[in-house]
């Protein structure tokens, strides 16, 4: 049998990375610009004692940071927050899909959900100070109560709003329900996936803040409460600074990992790599 | 050879809704190398029947078998084109046509080499490496044919095929569909709502009329065949014009008794069933 050579062809042409980051970026540029000036300037004019201006700030940040304490947190708050990230995507995801798929595991667990997304999640800390102590573990608890919630809901929609024509075109053509679901449902859905991935982020980061604040005495958490116990302003909003520092870049990652996924996944990921190695060939 | 006896499905009652007797007693029998093409209003049970061929959904009453088998689920003699095209947006033109392949377990280069042969046989050559909403709608329901005609089925079921394309598309993707299909000769069972498209690919064409759901009326055509190269001289001739108007004739009598029916009044001049 003759094997036939299939040349893919080019989808785009290259892009020019550099130009379009900086024509894409300019408006953020512009907009902090514009924001860390208003800030400066009322802060200045108001000179009130918890509201320092921008300039004290970034002193104050560099202080912190200089004596080391702003690192060490950061890397005890950075910990808290990956393995309650981690453990909030792997059962979220998980229940979120089987909420999805399953109708009946949906209205047994809906009423849940929903109670424990509207509620305000730091109410359980203390819960889980009573039952893990002073530990990680009640921090991890907090941060996985503030994301999980809406994993699960952006997962079991994706799952849901998968078009029927779709896995129609899959019956079909005779998909088993394992074939189904890995080659037709996953990838459908993996893009409402992902957005609730973004979310949980974002929700995860202001977890392990709170729990930290909340429960024990490490991580930026333990930063921010001790320096309002002094009054330190200032370092408060820096540590602010970094925090909101650590949930851009925690939500840009996620972004990244979901373009690289789904610019349309995997067999275009794929053809990709294959079209680039053959270029050089 | 396809056989459809007793053929019913009634959707139960929703709400303020009456049960809809979406079938009642259908009776077919398509030949091997037949193109069938089922015709009729929109909301006959066309569609729904041609699903139960698929054997995408069960039915109440009756039988249908193939060679002697009765269909209990999708099979892979059968292979399915659908309307909406229904490819999958994250996978190459390449991966979408051999994907029928892919689920039976076929390689990889193999499946491919397939599927490149079919790319080529649409005409869409070059674009294998692109993604489904890269394409036209007319080139997207030529992967959706090649994607069908990969697994080589001995039945091609064809649902509003080109009923989501502009008129040309549609007329061009009509002689495609007619020269690739008078080289395989597979059984093409095709649903369409418009006269001339029934009449231009079918031997037969099979009238359907709504509640219930039945065949109102079995057509046959008798233009020549090969016909892909003489499209033009065909929908010119006496023979489609007579056929053509003779189904309208019926339908337009099926949407005359619909409205009677609307306004409450009692008519006589229900069609034969």
């Amino acid at each position: 049998m003759s094997v036939t050579t299939v040349k893919v062809a080019r989808r785009h042409p290259p892009r020019l990375p550099g130009r379009q980051l900086a024509s894409n970026a300019a408006p953020t540029v512009i907009a902090l610009a514009g924001g860390i000036v208003l800030w400066e300037v009322v802060a200045q004019a108001w000179n009130v004692i918890f509201f320092p201006p921008f300039s004290a700030v970034v002193v104050r940040l560099v202080e912190l940071t200089l004596d080391g304490k702003i690192l060490e947190s950061l890397v005890g708050s950075l910990t808290n927050l990956m393995i309650g990230f981690t453990i909030s995507v792997v059962f979220g995801v998980g229940i979120g899909m089987l909420m999805g798929a399953y109708r009946k595991v949906e209205m047994a667990l809906d009423v849940y959900v929903y109670a424990m997304l509207t509620a305000p999640s730091l109410v359980f800390a203390p819960i889980f100070f009573a039952i893990f102590g002073l530990g990680r573990a009640s921090i991890l608890g907090v941060v996985i109560m503030y994301a999980i919630f809406f994993i699960i809901i952006n997962t079991t929609a994706a799952i849901r709003t998968v078009p029927v024509g779709l896995i129609e075109m899959g019956r079909s053509y005779c998909a088993t329900e394992r074939q189904l679901f890995f080659k037709v449902i996953l990838p459908a859905a993996l893009p409402m996936i992902f957005a609730g991935l973004r979310l949980g982020m974002g929700r995860a980061v202001k977890g392990t803040i709170n729990g930290e604040m909340f429960i024990s005495a490490v991580g930026l958490g333990a930063v921010v409460i001790s320096a309002g116990r002094r009054f330190d302003a200032a370092a408060v909003l820096a540590v602010l600074l970094v925090i909101i520092i650590v949930a851009l870049v925690g939500v840009k990652a996620i972004q990244l990992i979901d373009a690289r996924m789904t610019s349309w996944l995997p067999s275009t990921a794929r053809a990709a790599k294959a079209r680039r190695a053959g270029d050089r060939v | 050879m396809i056989e459809i006896s007793g053929l019913a499905k009634t959707f139960p009652a929703r709400g303020k809704d009456a049960p809809v007797d979406a079938l009642k007693d259908v009776n077919l029998t398509i030949n091997d190398g037949e193109f069938l093409t089922i015709l009729g209003p929109s909301g006959c049970g066309k569609t729904t029947l041609l699903r139960m061929i698929a054997g995408l959904i069960p039915w109440d009453e009756g039988e249908i078998t193939i060679d002697g088998r009765p269909i209990v689920g999708p099979g892979p003699e059968r292979a399915m084109v659908f309307q909406s095209f229904a490819l999958m947006p994250w996978s190459t033109i390449l991966d979408n046509v051999a994907f029928g392949l892919e689920l039976r377990g076929v390689s990889k280069a193999k499946r491919h080499a397939r599927a490149a042969e079919l790319i080529d046989l649409v005409g869409l050559t070059g674009f294998e490496g692109r993604l489904p909403g890269e394409l036209s709608g007319g080139m997207q329901q030529r992967v959706g044919l090649a994607r069908a005609l990969a697994v080589d089925p001995q039945i091609l079921l064809m649902d509003e095929p080109f009923g989501a394309l502009d008129e040309q598309t549609r007329r061009l993707l009509q002689e495609e569909l007619l020269q690739i299909w008078e080289l395989s000769r597979k059984t093409v069972i095709f649903i369409t709502h418009s006269m001339e498209e029934a009449v231009l690919l079918g031997d037969r064409v099979a009238l359907m009329g709504p509640r219930p759901g039945r065949i109102v009326d079995i057509t046959d055509v008798p233009l020549p065949r090969p016909r892909a190269s003489a499209v033009d001289a065909i929908e010119g001739s006496e023979e489609f014009a007579k056929i053509t108007a003779n189904l309208w004739r019926q339908l337009r009598e099926m949407q005359m008794f619909r409205r009677h029916a609307a306004e409450g009044r009692h008519s006589s001049s229900e069609p034969a069933a």
